[in-house]
């Protein structure tokens, strides 16, 4: 039964993390439509700059400073979130796959610095002894877990607010606003292309501050934390839950990854050790549809916003044409 | 610094040329950037492979065309695996780009492709696992050419398919009706559908064009390097990158930005080491994106 | 009276389902005739011209061309049914050279056909064989509506449709085009356009309709109507009719 409630903390830790990220892409996408393609080179981003600062002097690479955890955190929000501006800045004036190629480069160029910086990074063995936030109640597990789980818990509940408060605000109406004209967003210059570098900046740092995190609680980090896998998770979670919905965002994470979870364990039980790299695969293939599936049947998922009008649709271009009459 | 690197970078632009022509016709044409193109790659060899395989076992093996490592079996498998590939993109379409391009969201169908591109990619991981695999394991003897370059006849000869194919859909698109009704699509799809272009027939010769020629991009990677399933995946950045430094919609910028970045590479991995090869792509395309957006070749978008 | 080429009948048409920008409007086109339709602005003209050419989705009505029934059917077959239409603006392929553009079009001729006729535009239209090879997108604006109504006119249509063909165009360039119209309707060709400029698609039209809130409220012979009291008030702007209600309706397609 302990055992039971310490896996569920364990789970719903992860699970809670993951939606974390999930609310910084709803902020971005759901919220301002700018797609990220490369969300796991900023959680890594996050990870990488909080491991950095909080872990203790390490004469194989640079750093690390000893800083207080929460400074960390601090840090890895800064750094994310310059990172994902200046994306923005490179590609918010051009159409948006210019945005889904970018980061997705990023994400390419994040994972390469991860191998190959060794001074920096620590190369393909990651960073460990990362500081835990309740490292002396490792002893009791269930202590320890149910502990972490407070936290998490604590931090997505003030993203949540935060988030639901910043969507209300006069700001939030603005890119909503610009989320569906993109080619008003466009021609309307500098100042709507600084409002959606400000959210996608603020995305960048919410999903660097959940890499954090994670870092902190497991204690450990590596560069195949970080590959195009996680990206697609975070999506998923957000499709099912339901894009432009923060409640759809928390919700479809944990469910998501129940799911993956789940069928993770099922395949352990059922395909031999030799096979389960193969059967993994599997579980990315059945994601993989089932992402394509939900945006052809439900694109607004669970708690999605009503649907959303065309952009390149057949009206746009008969408008553009018609207003000479 | 020794002048290897060029024609080093020529292979690899050539690779990535090939495949830039398929994006950037599919971003031109049907209007998104498709994150499954790479995956078209790493299945048209796969296919290939199968088929090379499926003959050996036919025939018995057959002597390799000398002075080149592979026989007419590689050659023929070529064309069914261009011929598979492009039933795949077509299928793709079908289930997927076609009814949600219908819903008019144009980032919807790139999400889609990506989702399509992680089960794709997976799916062949599942059937063959991820240990690379080979055409050939004959090892070739690189001839010395001069100011100290050395090449082999396979790359000779797949620098001279890659030329030829690259004239022979520069002639398709200028010199053809079909050619030129793809650019009539890519530059006013009303006005296309009014002078009679039927916009469902070049929609799919975009993608047999752009998934056949994928395929022979593959191949080559498979023939010079090795096939894994992540093979097209990692050429992903450099085709984006090769198609925006080209500009979106022209194919000779879309090859001559592959050989550009192909260079650039080679000449990286000779600089600073073959561990941040992929990095330089992405260091072309934001100065690119930085500098002219439209690209060596390309047009604002009206 | 010579034999119909296009009986428009009741029809209604819009972008969006329960939102019809025409609504209702009905007109005739016969052999070799130049008709024109005028109206207010926001009357649905262009909307009403687009619907007959397959490019705004009809809701209720028929379109006959050469008695056949057209109304559903795709924009890229009307080309083959006899039906050629220039849209008002970017009617041209600005990135390929004007001999591509007339090229793209000749798809529905035989191949062997295709350069003769070509030929015969060039023939038709001096200034465009004079500059075959460059780029469409660097024509003056009366060459560009010469190459984009040379397009129309390469595959033999039964049917001429031009969607205000005087637009931007400077008045020199204006009676260009009217002049350029009235030729081709010498050699044989129905046409059928939607104007702002009544006076001088009157000048040239021999019959025209006024269309008011999406209906057809006029038709009489063009010079005829050029003096009508209703027409007057619709272009001198003396009592802009409705205009409110008009416009709401225009919007409609247009938001």
């Amino acid at each position: 039964m302990i055992d039971l409630i310490g896996y569920g903390a364990f789970f719903l830790t992860t699970a809670l993390i993951f939606s974390l990220v999930t609310l910084g892409l709803n902020l971005q996408w759901g919220l301002t439509g700018l797609f990220n393609v490369g969300l796991a080179g900023f959680v890594a981003i996050g990870a990488y700059t909080s491991a950095l600062l909080t872990t203790p002097d390490d004469a194989a690479r640079l750093g690390g400073f000893g800083l207080p955890i929460l400074v960390g955190w601090l840090g890895a929000m800064i750094v994310g979130g310059i990172a994902a501006a200046l994306t923005g800045m490179a590609t918010l004036r051009l159409r948006s796959d210019y945005l889904a190629i970018t980061t997705f480069g990023v994400a390419v160029v994040v994972q390469l610095v991860a191998l190959n910086a060794q001074k920096l990074t620590g190369g393909p063995f990651g960073i460990g002894f990362i500081p835990r936030p309740f490292g002396r109640l490792a002893e009791t597990p269930l202590l320890f877990n149910l502990s972490n789980l407070a936290v998490v818990c604590v931090v997505t509940l003030i993203v949540y607010l935060a988030l639901e408060h910043l969507s209300r605000s006069p700001w939030g109406r603005v890119l909503k606003a610009l989320r569906e004209d993109e080619r008003a967003a466009i021609s309307l210059g500098k100042s709507a292309r600084f409002y959606r570098v400000q959210a996608f900046a603020v995305g960048g740092a919410i999903m660097a501050l959940a890499g954090a995190l994670q870092a902190h609680f497991t204690g450990f980090i590596a560069p195949d934390n970080y590959l195009p896998i996680l990206t697609f998770q975070v999506w998923v979670m957000l499709i099912v839950g339901g894009s432009g919905s923060d409640v759809g965002a928390v919700v479809g994470s944990v469910l998501v990854w129940a799911i993956w979870a789940g069928s993770g364990t099922l395949t352990s039980i059922l395909f031999s050790p030799e096979q389960q790299a193969r059967a993994a695969s599997l579980q990315i293939v059945a994601i993989g549809v089932m992402l394509c599936v939900i945006l052809l049947v439900r694109p607004n998922g669970l708690f999605g916003e009503r649907p959303r009008r065309m952009r390149f649709g057949k009206r746009a271009k008969a408008t553009a044409s018609e207003s000479g009459s | 610094m020794s002048l290897q690197f060029v024609v080093d970078g020529l292979l690899t632009g050539s690779m990535i040329g090939l495949g830039a022509i398929g994006v950037t016709l599919t971003y031109s044409i049907l209007r998104f950037s498709n994150f499954a193109h790479g995956d078209f790659m790493a299945w048209g060899t796969y296919a290939t492979l199968a088929v090379v395989s499926a003959i050996g076992a036919t025939f018995g093996k057959v002597a390799p065309i000398a002075p080149l490592s592979f026989g007419w079996p590689l050659l023929v498998a070529l064309v069914v695996g261009m011929a598979f590939t492009a039933l795949l993109a077509l299928l793709l379409d079908k289930v997927l780009f076609s009814r949600l391009r219908a819903q008019g969201q144009a980032i919807i169908v790139v999400m889609a492709s990506f989702g399509a591109s992680m089960a794709l990619r997976s799916l062949l991981e599942f059937s063959f696992t991820s240990r690379p695999t080979y055409f050939s394991r004959a090892i070739q003897i690189a001839m010395p050419v001069g100011f100290g370059i050395r090449i082999t006849p396979d790359q000779i000869a797949l620098l001279l398919l890659t030329a030829l194919l690259v004239l022979g859909v520069h002639l398709l698109m200028t010199r053809t009706q079909i050619g030129r009704s793809m650019q009539a699509l890519s530059q006013n799809a009303a006005l296309a559908r009014i002078v009679g272009i039927d916009v469902a027939g070049v929609v799919r010769v975009t993608w047999i064009l752009g998934a056949a020629l994928a395929c022979v991009a593959g191949v080559m990677i498979g023939i010079l390097v090795q096939i894994r399933p992540f093979m097209g995946f990692d050429m992903l950045l450099p085709m984006f990158a090769a198609a925006i430094l080209g500009g979106i919609g022209s194919i000779p910028g879309a090859v001559l930005g592959g050989l550009i970045i192909g260079i650039a590479e080679a000449g990286a991995v000779q600089l600073i080491g073959a561990e941040w090869r992929a990095a330089v792509s992405f260091i072309i395309l934001m100065a690119v994106l930085f500098v002219r957006p439209i690209g060596l070749f390309g047009v604002r978008e009206r | 009276m010579s034999e119909t080429v296009l009986d428009v009948r009741d029809l209604e048409a819009g972008y969006e389902p329960g939102v019809p920008i025409v609504r209702g409007a009905s007109i005739t086109v016969r052999k070799s005739e130049i008709v024109v339709v005028l109206g207010p602005n926001g009357a649905g003209k262009s909307s009403f011209i687009k619907a007959i050419a397959g490019l705004v989705p009809i809701t209720r009505g028929t379109v006959l061309l050469d008695g056949k029934d057209i109304t559903a059917a795709p924009a890229h077959t009307m080309v083959r049914l006899g039906l050629a239409f220039v849209p008002q603006t970017e009617n041209i392929f600005p990135l390929m050279s004007v001999e591509d553009n007339l090229r793209v079009a000749c798809g529905i001729l035989e191949r062997r056909e295709a350069p003769a006729r070509i030929e015969e535009m060039y023939a038709m239209f001096p200034d465009l064989a004079r500059q075959r090879r460059a780029a469409a997108g660097n024509l003056s604006g009366g060459q560009r509506q010469m190459l984009a109504v040379a397009r129309a006119l390469i595959v033999h249509p039964k049917l001429l449709v031009l969607d205000e063909p005087s637009a931007g165009l400077s008045p020199k360039f204006v009676s260009m085009v009217f002049e350029m119209l009235a030729g081709i309707r010498k050699a044989g060709v129905t046409i059928l356009l939607v104007e702002q400029n009544a006076k001088a698609a009157l000048a040239t039209g021999d019959r025209a309709y006024v269309l008011v809130e999406g209906k057809d409220s006029h038709e009489g012979v063009a010079s005829e109507l050029w003096n009508d009291p209703v027409v007057a008030e619709l272009y001198l702007g003396q009592r802009p009719l409705s205009a409110e209600k008009t416009g709401h309706a225009e919007k409609g397609g247009a938001a």
